[in-house]
């Protein structure tokens, strides 16, 4: 029972880590406007200047477009991504339209997500925190409040403040933004005016957002091979013991079927105790590897397979709780009916021999 | 009662246990089948269980043909009349006392009330409730067989049969078992009792002794 509770518990705990992060980068996808325009400057991304939103406008069919200012900021071997935000403006993410509406944010305020807020008390900067910039100079900055939001891989490791603030931690000049967020309304109508965004600006990377699912998808289905691997050796170490209980029975359960054949059990009463043996046994098994599972999972957030899946990220990220019922399904079909098959076969095998015959 | 007729038997790896024999017992007679090992003693006690089938000659109980009874059958047979002492016991070692006793009830579902009461008696009778919690395998010579004598007559059958009971047994155990089964002759039951232990062949309280030798019967 211990090994089947093992197998099934190492089976689930990969299926639940693979389910989150999934919900995770479908729900940061979800967020991403329709069209990114990004400048390049020796191949290598630079800002954009917010000028141009006017003549993308002009476009037919952009519904708006925002400059976004955002990037990323070192802190102890950690990476934070700060993002700037002008309240009076449009938002292309729900989470910042929330945080807009509900918060003022002033020019020395900023809202940090759960992980950031940690990180930053463990070194004591519980209400504020000190920027350094890029003339080496120290930015102060309050912590005005945290957020939450539905995606934590997006919103664990996020800095929101003001625009002009955060130009000022990069050193960017007025009218800078790092890249340029394109909102269309007719979704049919991105890969027109994607090239029409082209024709006018050559030299600008243009990426729509199913471009981007795409990149995202393969990083993380990479990461997914690993996880095939330890799949596929979990359902074979399983299949092996499935095998090997099918192949005989132990001279001990033999000789049990024939005792029980002795005095007087008949073959479906031996059938009987044996399925109900075996439902147990599985089925406790089941139970013990999903709660194990659980436990693992989203109580101590997956060590060690979370890795495998986020190590592109810096930022630790708690994983959150999506319970997949055709997971537990499929678990449940490779746990309970295979082993009770596996436990019927053979004592039906035993039990139609003489008892005499087994006990001997 | 138990009719052995002209019954042979050879097994699969061509030994011949049982040569012709022939043999009658008589409800409520307790016979000692006396002849060294391997002498066939066991196989008339398997036969008559119904865990055997003779290779030739019948096997008849209270008028049943037991040697042509399906398998199905046979089960049901030794449910309602066989109690069998086997010489290993034949215990579940990881079960309890009063588990173990209560096996060859299970399929029969009973009452848990009903259950409790037959447990009880049984277990009184062969002086064993105390360790009635206690898993077999740790449980004396002694105490192992007290539990395998209650469990073949916890269903109350007709014939008991009994596979050299005191070879696993120092003689003071040996003289106990003596007086369980004078006390089992008492309640008119068939005993049937395979054994070469001298201790049995001069009990006053016994029918008949048997002698089996090389798969023969020498005398009866």
């Amino acid at each position: 029972m211990f090994v089947l509770a093992l197998l099934v518990g190492i089976l689930a705990s990969f299926f639940f880590v693979e389910n989150s992060l999934k919900y995770e980068l479908e729900s940061t996808l979800d967020l991403q406007p329709q069209i990114i325009i990004t400048k390049q400057k020796a191949g290598r991304d630079t800002t954009v200047d917010e000028k141009d939103i006017n003549v993308i406008l002009n476009i037919k069919g952009v519904n708006d477009v925002l400059s976004r200012v955002w990037g990323y900021y070192r802190f102890k071997d950690k990476r934070l991504i700060l993002i700037g935000i002008d309240t009076f403006e449009n938002q292309y993410d729900d989470i910042l339209a929330k945080i807009t509406k509900s918060t003022e944010l002033n020019v020395s305020s900023m809202l940090v997500g759960e992980g950031v807020k940690k990180l930053f008390s463990q070194y004591y900067y519980h209400d504020y925190f000190n920027f350094i910039l890029p003339d080496l100079s120290l930015k102060k900055i309050f912590i005005a409040g945290t957020f939450k939001a539905t995606t934590k891989l997006e919103s664990n490791d996020m800095v929101v403040m003001n625009k002009d603030t955060l130009r000022t931690i990069f050193g960017y000049q007025y009218n800078e933004a790092t890249d340029l967020a394109v909102i269309v309304k007719n979704p049919e109508e991105v890969a027109s005016i994607m090239v029409k965004l082209q024709n006018i600006f050559p030299t600008y990377k243009i990426v729509a957002k199913k471009d981007l699912r795409i990149t995202l998808e393969n990083r993380f289905n990479s990461k997914s091979s690993i996880f095939l691997i330890l799949f596929i050796i979990s359902l074979f170490t399983f299949f092996m013991i499935v095998y090997d209980k099918l192949s005989g029975l132990s001279s001990t359960e033999k000789n049990e079927i024939g005792i029980l054949k002795a005095i007087g059990w008949r073959i479906e009463d031996v059938l009987q105790a044996r399925f109900y043996e075996g439902l147990i046994i599985s089925l406790s098994a089941y139970v013990v590897g999903i709660m194990a599972a659980l436990l693992y999972v989203y109580m101590l957030d997956a060590p060690l397979v979370k890795n495998i899946f986020l190590s592109y990220n810096d930022m630790d990220i708690s994983l959150p709780f999506i319970m997949d019922y055709e997971t537990l399904f499929l678990l449940f079909l490779l746990s309970v009916p295979v082993y009770l098959f596996a436990t019927i076969i053979p004592s039906w095998k035993v039990a139609t021999l003489d008892a005499d015959e087994v006990m001997r | 009662m138990i009719k052995l007729d002209h019954v042979s038997k050879i097994y699969a790896n061509n030994t011949v246990a049982l040569d012709d024999v022939s043999l009658n017992f008589a409800e409520g007679e307790l016979i000692i089948l006396k002849g060294v090992s391997g002498s066939g003693k066991s196989t008339i006690l398997s036969l008559i269980a119904g865990l055997l089938k003779p290779t030739q000659g019948d096997v008849v109980v209270d008028a049943k043909h037991i040697s042509k009874l399906p398998d199905h059958f046979c089960s049901q047979y030794r449910r309602d009349n066989i109690g069998f002492i086997f010489q290993k016991y034949n215990l579940i070692p990881l079960l309890s006392v009063k588990e173990n006793i209560a096996l060859p009830l299970v399929p029969l579902n009973l009452d848990e009330d009903v259950l409790h009461v037959k447990l009880e008696i049984v277990m009184k009778m062969f002086r064993i409730e105390h360790k009635k919690d206690m898993k077999v395998k740790n449980l004396s010579g002694g105490e192992q067989q007290r539990t395998a004598i209650a469990r073949a007559n916890v269903n109350d059958p007709k014939i008991i049969l009994a596979d050299e009971p005191t070879a696993n047994l120092d003689e003071k155990l040996s003289l106990e078992f003596i007086q369980i089964l004078k006390a089992l002759k008492s309640s008119h039951k068939t005993i049937i009792v395979a054994t070469h232990d001298p201790l049995f062949f001069e009990l006053e309280f016994v029918d008949r002794v048997v002698e089996i030798n090389n798969g023969k019967l020498v005398c009866s």
